[in-house]
C-alpha cells in the first residue's frame, strides 16, 4: 500500500460507520505506549539504537501479517522521506501525532489499511500503538490494541517493572501506558453556557479535556476530547469504565441540553443552524474557525432533524478537507492563508451541493416507499 | 479530619472523584489541593516541553514542597547519583520532567513514588496488564502478597488455624517462585 492511499482517501474508512452515540461521540482513541529494555528513550537515544529499534519492532508486524494472515495489512513509512505536507495530512487525519511529524532524523509509522490502527516508533517512547473507533466504542479500540501490543510483546523485551509497570520517557504515562480519548461534539452544552463548568470538574473526575482543532482548551466547532488522567494505580478496565460513565454522563447533559433548546428556542435554533449551512453553501471566504464552526451547526441540525439531505458522511468529509494540508494537497500546490480561505468556501460549497441535490432525489424516493408501507 | 495527601494539616475541602465507575470522595487541606488542582490544570500531554519543564521545576522546587518531603537531607544525596545507563540525575530529571532511559526508574526508585503521587493522584504502584513473558512470575508475587495480607487479618481475628494455613500456602508458593515458576502448572 503506497502512501498515496492514506493521503487521498478523506473519510478514512473508521469514521464511516457512525459507531454508538454517533451523534455526540466522534470516536473513541485508544494509545498504549511501550519501550524496549537496553535502549534509550528516543529523547536521548543515538542514530544507532533508533534504527535497531524501528527494525526491530517494524519487522514484527510485517512479518505478523505475512506468516499468520492477521487482517492488519501494515504499510510501512518512515517520516525521513516524508514531504512535510504529507506529514500534515496524516496528523489532520489523526494516523500520526504532531510530535511524530516534528520529528527530523528518526520516526517511522505503520498504517493499518483500514487506518484504524497506526503504530507509531521512536515518537516520545519507542512504541505507540494507536486504535481508532466511530463513536463511543473503548472496549471495541483497547481489544484492538491490546491484541498488536500481545503480539508486540511475544517477539520483543518491553521495559516493565514489577513496581512501577509500562516504563515510559514521561512520569505522565506510567504504568499502564495506556491514554483513552473520546471525542465529543457538544454544541448544546456550549450554546447553553454549561460547557465552563462542565470543563472545570472534569479534573477533579481524574480527566483531562481538549479541544479538536485549537490549543490546549479552547476548542473550535464545539468539539471536546475527554481523556484519563491518570494511569497508574488503576487498571486498564477500571481507566476504560471511568471513563465510560464520565462520557455518558456528558452524553445525557448534551441531550438534555438539545431536548431544551428545542422546547424553548426552536426557531431561533433552526434559524442559526440553517444559516450556517446557508453560509457553507453561499459563501466565498471561509476561515477555518468560522467553517468549523457552521459544520458544527450544521452536523447539530443534522440529528435534530431541522438540515436534511446532507449525509453525516458527507459532512465528516468536509471537516477533514477545510484543515490546511488536505486544502493543499487538494489543490495540488502550496497556498497562503488568504487563498486558502477561498480555496475552502468553494470546496465545501461544491461538496455540500453536490451531495446535496443527489442525497435530495434519493430521499424523496425514500419518501414514497415509506408511504407505501 | 487530616488531608489524605500530606496526612500532616486538617482536611478542609472534599474532592469527588470517579473510580471504579463509582463516586468516591476524598478530602485534602487547602496547600495540598491547590497544589493538586494547579496540576491538573495545567496538565498538557501534547505540552511544548518547556512547559511541561517548568511545571516541573517549579513544583518541586517550592520551598514549602521541601519542608514538608521529610527526608530532605537523604534526598540531596540521592541526587548526585547518575542513572549509570545513560547518565541522568535525579535534579535533571525534575528539571525536565522525563527519563532519558528505562533504567532511570531503577536509579530513582527512592524518590520516584513522591513525584508519581503527585501526577496519578496518590498512586505508586502499577496494578494493570503485565507482558505475557513475566506474568507468571508476576502473579505468584502477587499472590503471595494477597494471602500475606489476608493472614495479618486472619492473626488480628484470632483465627490462628487459617492464618497457619495461610502460612504454608505462602511457604508452597515462594517455593514455586524460586524455581521460575516452572511448578505452578503442577496444581
Ligand atoms: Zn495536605
Ligand atoms: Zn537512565
Amino acid at each position: 500500500m503506497n502512501i498515496e492511499h492514506f493521503l487521498h482517501n478523506p473519510t478514512t474508512n473508521w469514521m464511516q460507520e457512525e459507531g454508538q452515540y454517533g451523534d455526540i461521540v466522534m470516536s473513541t482513541r485508544i494509545r498504549l505506549a511501550r519501550n524496549l529494555t537496553d535502549f534509550r528513550f528516543p529523547r536521548a537515544f543515538s542514530d544507532e539504537e533508533a534504527m535497531q529499534i524501528d527494525k526491530a519492532v517494524s519487522n514484527v508486524l510485517i512479518d505478523a501479517d505475512d506468516e499468520e494472515e492477521q487482517h492488519f495489512q501494515f504499510s510501512y513509512f518512515s517520516l525521513h522521506d516524508m514531504p512535510a505536507l504529507q506529514r500534515k495530512v496524516l496528523v489532520e487525519k489523526h494516523l500520526i501525532s504532531p510530535q511524530l511529524a516534528d520529528k527530523e532524523r528518526v520516526g517511522s509509522v505503520l498504517l493499518s489499511k483500514d487506518e484504524s490502527i497506526s503504530v507509531m516508533i521512536n515518537e516520545e517512547d519507542h512504541i505507540r500503538i494507536q486504535c481508532l473507533q466511530p463513536g463511543l466504542q473503548l472496549e471495541k479500540a483497547y481489544e484492538s490494541a491490546d491484541q498488536i501490543d500481545r503480539l508486540l510483546e511475544h517477539h520483543l523485551p518491553y521495559a516493565f517493572d514489577d513496581t512501577f509497570g509500562y516504563l515510559t520517557s514521561c512520569p505522565t504515562n506510567t504504568g499502564t501506558g495506556l491514554r483513552a480519548s473520546i471525542m465529543m461534539h457538544l454544541p448544546a452544552l456550549t450554546m447553553t453556557n454549561q460547557i465552563g463548568s462542565l470543563i472545570s470538574t472534569m479534573p477533579r473526575l481524574g480527566m483531562v479535556v481538549r479541544g479538536m482543532y485549537g490549543e490546549g482548551t479552547e476548542s473550535v466547532g464545539n468539539y471536546y476530547q475527554i481523556s484519563n488522567q491518570i494511569t497508574l494505580g488503576k487498571s486498564e478496565k477500571d481507566i476504560l469504565l471511568d471513563l465510560q460513565s464520565v462520557t455518558e454522563q456528558i452524553i445525557q447533559k448534551e441531550t438534555e441540553a438539545r431536548t431544551a433548546l428545542i422546547e424553548h428556542a426552536s426557531i431561533a435554533l433552526a434559524d442559526r443552524l440553517n444559516r450556517s449551512l446557508g453560509t457553507l453553501l453561499y459563501a466565498r471566504i471561509l476561515t477555518s474557525e468560522e467553517a468549523a464552526n457552521c459544520l458544527s451547526n450544521v452536523r447539530l441540525g443534522i440529528y435534530l432533524g431541522i438540515i436534511q439531505n446532507i449525509p453525516i458522511a458527507v459532512l465528516n468529509e468536509c471537516m477533514l478537507y477545510m484543515q490546511p494540508g488536505f486544502l493543499q494537497q487538494h489543490a495540488g500546490t502550496t497556498l497562503q492563508p488568504n487563498e486558502r480561505d477561498v480555496y475552502r468556501a468553494s470546496l465545501l460549497r461544491e461538496r455540500l451541493q453536490c451531495n446535496r441535490e443527489l442525497k435530495k432525489g434519493h430521499s424523496d424516493e425514500e419518501g414514497e416507499d415509506s408511504y407505501d408501507v | 479530619m487530616i488531608c489524605e495527601n500530606c496526612k500532616q494539616r486538617p482536611a478542609t475541602i472534599t474532592v469527588t472523584q470517579m473510580k471504579n465507575g463509582k463516586k468516591t470522595t476524598r478530602h485534602f487541606c487547602e496547600v495540598c489541593n491547590k497544589q493538586l488542582d494547579s496540576f491538573h490544570l495545567n496538565l498538557d500531554f501534547n505540552a511544548d516541553p518547556i512547559s511541561m519543564h517548568k511545571l516541573f521545576s517549579n513544583w518541586f522546587g517550592t520551598p514549602s514542597w521541601s519542608v514538608s518531603a521529610p527526608n530532605v537531607n537523604e534526598q540531596k544525596t540521592q541526587e548526585q547519583e547518575n542513572c549509570p545507563e545513560c547518565g541522568m540525575t535525579y535534579h535533571q530529571f525534575l528539571n525536565e520532567g522525563k527519563f532519558n532511559c528505562p533504567g532511570c526508574y531503577e536509579t530513582f526508585k527512592e524518590q520516584l513514588p513522591q513525584v508519581l503521587k503527585r501526577l496519578h493522584n496518590g498512586a505508586v504502584e502499577h496494578v494493570g496488564k503485565v507482558p505475557g513473558s513475566i506474568n507468571e512470575l508476576y502473579q505468584l508475587k502477587r499472590q503471595i502478597e494477597a494471602i500475606r495480607l489476608d493472614m495479618k487479618v486472619a492473626i488480628e481475628e484470632e483465627r490462628f488455624e487459617d492464618a497457619a494455613a495461610m502460612r504454608d500456602n505462602v511457604r508452597s508458593l515462594e517455593k514455586k517462585l524460586q524455581v521460575g515458576g516452572e511448578s505452578q502448572d503442577e496444581h
